[in-house]
Parts: C-alpha cells; structure tokens; sequence
C-alpha cells in the first residue's frame, strides 16, 4: 500500500459548469501557517469567494477540508466544510465519522466545488481521480435511501458518502450535509448551496496510508494525550459521564440548575419528571442498541445508534441523541415522549433538515400560536401549542417543512424570516443570532456562553469554544498560565455569571478550539487542561507533519483563523450591531433564581473586552490592521482598505 | 457518626453513572447528619463506591472527576466544592 507523505496538502478543484477537475498541491508554507482542515478552509474561503458573492450562484465554492491529523487516531474522521452561507455569513461546520480519512486515504485533503451543474450529479472520488456522474435517480431520495441506493450502485459497501436531503434540494433554510445517515455538519446552510450547485453527493474511496513524519515522537505525545482523557487519570468532571452517556445526561442537571430551555426559553426549568422521561439515562437502558465511535476516536463511542421497541413508533430506527435533541424536541415544546423525540430527529435526518431549526422554529410557532399571532387557519388545522397535543400533526408538519407545503412553507424559511412574515411583535418570540437559530446551551446563566453564540461568524456553534468553561482553577498555577502566554484570571473566568474576564476567557477558546479544529480533532476531547494547554496537540501536529514551529507560532494558527472569519463577515457587511444575544434573552430576567437578562450593562463590558482582547475596533468589530498585520494578514487589511472599510 | 438534634429530609438526584451504584434516579431521603460529607458516608454505607466516587483519598477533598450541587430549598443549585458544606432540611442534592 502507498503512503502518504503527512507535510503536503493537496486540494482537488471542480467545476461543476463544465465537469472539470484539477488537483493541485498547497503552498507548503500554509501547513505552518494555517495548519489544515478549518484553518486551510477559512483562507481558501476568504480567497475564492469574493465580496457580494451570491450565496447561491456559480460562483460560491464549497470546500471540504481535511488536515494532518486526518487519518491518524486523534483525527477521528472529523473534517470541516465551509462557503458562504446564503445568509451573508461564513458558513462552517465540522462532523466526524470515516469521511476525512477516507479522503486522505483517496489522496485529496481538500476538495473545492464551484460552478453549477444544469441536471442533477454525484461526484465519484478515488485516489486523486473524480468523476462527475448523473444523479437524476437519486434526486429528491431522503438521505438514508441516497446512502442505501449508492451503496448498491457502487457495490461497496465500505465506500464513503456525504449526501443532501429533500429539505436541501427545496432550499429549506439552514439545511446542512449529511453523512453515516445521521451525522450532519455545515447547518448554516451549507446543504443549500450544496443542492444549488445540483450536487446530490459525493462518494470516496482510497487506498493510500498516511505516514506520520516521526512515530516515535507522535506515540509519545498521544500517551500524553490519552493520559488527559482516561478514566483512571483524567481531572475532569464531566469524563466519567461522558464516558457512558454523553451530553443527553445534562437535561435533568439542567433543568435543576435552571440552565434548560423550556418553552422557548420563557423559563429555564422544566418540571424534572419530564426531564427525567427524557433523559439519557432512559434513552440508554431503553433504546439504544449500539454505540459507534468515529475513526480510531481515543476517547469514547458517542454516537449511539437506537430503535424504539414498542408503542405506536415501534420498529423506528435512528442514531444520534445527544445535547441538541432533548432540547429542541423536548424542553423547548413542552415534550416528554422520548419516542415522538426520536421520531421527530430522526425524520429531520432522513428529510436532510437541521433540529435547531426546526426546534427552535417549532418553538416561536407555538408561542405564536398560544398568543393568538397564528390560527389553525394558518396552520393547516393543527393545534399548535407547547405540550404537542398533536403529536401525529407534527410528525406530518416536518415532511411539510422540508417539501415546503402548506403551512411548512413558512417555517421552512426559519425563524427570523417568518417572524418578519407574521410581524405584530413575533421578533420577540425569535431565538435567533444573525439569521440562525440557537443550539442547546443556555445563555442567561453562562455568560461565555451569550457572549460566545453572540460573536461567532457563523452564527450559534458551540463548537466554537465549548466547554463553556475552564478547567478545575486548581489544576493549572499563575505561573503556568504565563507560561503559556494566557492572560486570564482562572477563578473569575469560572464564574458563570460574572461578566469579567469572560472576553478574554472566549478570545482564548476560541483560539484554542480553532487549532483543534484545524488539526483537525474533536473539541470534545477537551478535557482536563487540554483546552488551556495546547502543548500536547502542538507535540502531535509536529510529530504528524515534520513541521516544527515554536508554540506561540502554533497559537497564533488558531487567531489567525478567526480575524479570516471575522474579516469575511466584516467584508460583507456585519459589524459590532450584528453580535448581539437574541431579544428575549437581552430584555426578559429568568422568573427565579435571580438570573438576569443580559442587558447592556452586563453584555457590553464583555463584548468591549472581548474586542479588546482580540485587537479588533471596539466601536466596529472590524480587526484593526496592526492585529492583522501581526499575524501575517496584511493582505486582508489591504483589501478592506481597498472595499473602504472602516480598518483602524 | 456526628449528628444533629434535628432530622433533616432531602430531595437526592443521581444522575448517570452514579445510578449504577444506586439503581435509582432520586430518592427523598431522611437524615441527621449535616454536611455533605457526612452524607456520602451514609450513602457509602448504603449503596457502597460513593466515598470512591466522590473523594479524592489522598486531599480529602472533591475528587476533581466529580460534581455535586446543592440548594437549599428555592435557591440556586450551587456546586459543591468543600465537602463540609452544610445541608439543610429540604435542600436538593445532585450527585454525579
């Protein structure tokens, strides 16, 4: 078997106007400089798609990002894709499971789409050769019957797939990529653009190895690794439960905590039967059937695979519970029939449609509803209150939603263009930031994490800078913090609902979760300090690539990243007004427990600090040119300059 | 075992992991002692592997692969770092 060398990165160009294709090799120099997978994404992004660029025409460019780790057992399969979203943003989400490597294995890290197909294609992809091939026969399938009917046409049935649903070929807003039938990645509309280009699929095949630059070094440093991560030596609280049961475990501490949202967040706790009845601790004993890690994943199987044994939905099959779904199906509508759950997320999968979507669009529906804003006359009957007392309605409602029939032509166009829509005050009713509706943490007693959905370029990602806090203040000294070039109080940053030291506390996980994702590896494998102390992973990647660089070189990759994130959506118009927590979370206080809405005397001072931190304007947002400069992005500063935008 | 005069009843959660030592999801539960401490011996003694779970042999203290919050009733869950900390009648403990 051929092996590759792990310093070279090579990107495979396609142009699906004329069924081109190119592959070409990185500039090595961006191995160093943007390390891989997201970072590698953020500047081929800021490249190829100009200012103005329609998000939806020819010449928006998909990628699909790979990196050196790729491959390698702290890899996990994870990948990034990313182009602009078709609402103005950068659109960039990460998923795992067997595609990234699969690719590297094809001898392609990156892949990058553009150009418009006039009939519907899949792409074929198999050791640096692609192939565009017809697709008419599987447009319009849901995703699991696209994985089934590939599978049986390519006869193989270890091919790896990256496909769209129905929601995405009806431009249903948000709607992401799917893969494994249900991993998703990109929800800020990256299926959209996916189905504008007539693009159904891709399927890969390699049989390349990857060789890492120095194997003795990179064992030593994944012994390290794994030591952080282990049950018997892991400094973490969360290892133990993550272990077994994964995020679904936060309902019933959530809703004691008053940290889950219920009925559209109006309150933060829900009666904790319910939570109960939902949780992951009844999802284990009672419908899993198989647990499934990603590629070579040194931590544990998280992704589950489940059916529901009796009742009405009995026989129905899915995979996937994890932190988004018990809310956006359950809490936040007032549901607590784990099966509807199921059922609910698993149709959203097979439709190709985003939970958070449909959740939180559910949610703003029903509070509408309840406020007499929508009638059955809108809603093609159904009665549309928190609690489902319709649940068959609302099975029908998401088919509804993703071929945009009837009443689901409206929510399909997501929460913020149908709060426009039904007008009278419904905005207030709209959980959404910069045209994208939240995930499952709640903001008003985390204040990272308000000021964290607020800032993101691609609207709410937890992936961005999660965990939401640091690690045990005691496990990491003064002296130590320095050391690592950290400017942060650690005690105070731990405080949930104090506001100081949270920009600064942001700044750096971002920083830090970008180098993980450029790597790329899982941010949920930031346990114990390894979110604070990126040494390990700098060991890796300079064991995995052979090219060395001092740590601050290594940080700076990971800051790099974001001012090409913040500079795209600056260059497309989004500024300081834009990073902003949802409206009901900025004017309502939580009815107990003394949380307080984030008003601006308590949200301005972080997002002022966080500015601060980053080098960027405070009054605007935009990254000043000295940041940018200083990070080797005197390139971006001239071309702002040069589109007159405001560059201090 | 130190105890109080006063018996004090108590809301407990277990969540996850922790479920596999008791078998249960929550209990009310009626006790004298008065501290969280003293509370995990009741329950070691009950359901075995809490001390285990919960306290770090060699400080003492929380291990740092656990957590417990505590409220008194109608306050905010804070989570436990001294394990003298106080427990009251209806407070809530979560455990995991």
């Amino acid at each position: 078997m051929a092996a590759r060398d792990n310093s070279v990165q090579t990107i495979l160009w396609v142009n699906l106007a004329d069924g081109s294709t190119r592959l070409e090799t990185l500039p090595e120099a961006w191995t160093r400089k943007y390390l891989g997978c997201r970072g590698v994404n953020a500047r081929l992004l800021f490249d190829e798609v100009k200012v103005g660029t329609d998000a939806l025409g020819p010449d928006n460019v998909l990628f699909f990002g790979t990196g050196p780790m790729d491959g390698l057992p702290v890899g996990m399969g994870r990948m990034s894709v990313a182009c602009k979203s078709p609402r103005g943003t950068v659109a960039e989400g990460s998923f795992g499971g067997f595609f990234g490597p699969e690719m590297r294995r094809a001898g392609v890290d990156y892949l990058a789409i553009r150009g418009q197909s006039d009939r519907p294609v899949y792409l074929y992809i198999s050791d640096g050769t692609a192939e565009v091939r017809d697709a008419a026969h599987l447009w319009g399938l849901k995703t699991n019957e696209t994985d089934a009917a590939l599978r049986r046409e390519l006869s193989d049935p270890d091919v790896q797939l990256r496909y769209i649903g129905p929601a995405a070929e009806n431009l249903v807003h948000a709607s992401p990529i799917f893969g494994n039938l249900n991993n998703s990645g990109g929800r800020a509309g990256c299926g959209e653009v996916m189905a504008s280009k007539g693009l159904k699929a891709i399927a890969v095949r390699g049989s390349q190895g990857i060789r890492v630059a120095d194997y003795d070094a990179f064992l030593d440093a994944y012994k390290v690794l794994r030591s952080r991560l282990d049950l018997a030596t892991s400094r973490d609280m969360w290892t133990p439960v993550w272990s077994t049961y994964g995020a679904p475990v936060l309902s019933r501490l959530f809703t004691d905590i008053g940290n889950l949202m219920t009925r559209n967040a109006r309150e933060m706790r829900w009666d904790f039967d319910k939570a109960t009845r939902i949780s992951c601790e009844n999802y284990l004993d009672n419908y899993v059937t198989k647990a499934k890690a990603c590629w070579c994943c040194p931590w544990t199987a998280c992704y589950k695979l489940h059916e529901i044994k009796s009742g009405k939905y009995q026989g129905f099959k899915g995979g996937s519970y994890w932190a988004g779904q018990p809310v956006t199906f359950g809490s936040l509508i007032d549901n607590d029939d784990l099966d509807l759950i199921l059922v609910l997320s698993g149709l959203c999968n097979e439709y190709g449609l985003d939970i958070f979507h449909v959740g939180y669009t559910l949610s703003w529906a029903m509070e509408c509803y309840e406020n007499g804003l929508l009638t059955r006359a809108d809603t093609d009957g159904l009665e549309l209150r928190f609690g489902v007392p319709d649940p068959d309605g609302l099975v029908d409602l998401i088919r509804k939603i993703a071929m945009r029939e009837g009443f689901g032509d409206l929510l399909a166009r997501g929460c913020a263009e149908a709060a426009k829509i039904v007008g009278q005050g419904s905005e207030r009713f709209c959980l959404c930031v910069k045209g994208q509706e939240l995930e499952g943490i709640a903001e008003r007693n985390l204040y990272m994490v308000a000021l964290g959905v607020a800032v993101s370029e691609v609207g709410p990602d937890h992936t961005r800078w999660y965990p939401p806090y640091p690690c045990n203040p005691s496990l990491i000294s003064k002296d130590e913090l320095a050391e690592l070039g950290i400017d942060l109080d650690l005690r105070l940053a731990f405080q949930g609902r104090n506001p100081e030291q949270k920009g600064k506390l942001l700044r750096w996980f971002s920083i830090s979760r970008a180098i993980i994702e450029s790597l790329p590896s899982c941010v949920f494998l930031v346990r114990d300090t390894l979110g604070l102390d990126m040494r390990p992973w700098w060991h890796l990647f300079e064991a995995a690539t052979g090219v060395e660089m001092d740590y601050p070189e290594f940080v700076m990759a990971g800051e790099r990243l974001m001012n090409l994130d913040r500079a795209f959506n600056v260059r497309e118009g989004y500024r300081r007004v834009d990073d902003q927590p949802p409206l009901r979370m900025a004017t309502e206080d939580v009815p107990y427990f003394g949380y307080r809405k984030l008003d601006p005397e308590i949200f301005d001072p972080m997002l002022d600090e966080y500015y601060e931190a980053n080098g960027w304007s405070v009054a605007t947002s935009v990254p000043t040119r000295q940041r940018l400069e200083e990070l080797g992005l005197g390139d971006v500063a001239d071309e702002l300059d040069a589109l007159g935008v405001e560059v201090e | 075992m130190k105890r109080t005069e006063s018996t004090r009843q108590l809301d407990l959660r277990y969540i996850a992991h922790v479920t596999t030592i008791t078998g249960i999801l929550e209990e009310s539960y009626q006790t004298c002692v008065a501290t969280i401490r003293e509370l995990l011996d009741e329950l070691d003694a009950k359901y075995g592997g809490f001390r285990a779970l919960f306290v770090n042999p060699q400080t003492g203290q929380m291990s740092l692969n656990a957590m417990i919050y505590y409220s008194d009733a109608g306050e905010v869950p804070v989570s436990v770092i001294d394990l003298d900390h106080a427990i009251n009648d209806g407070g809530t403990v979560t455990f995991w």
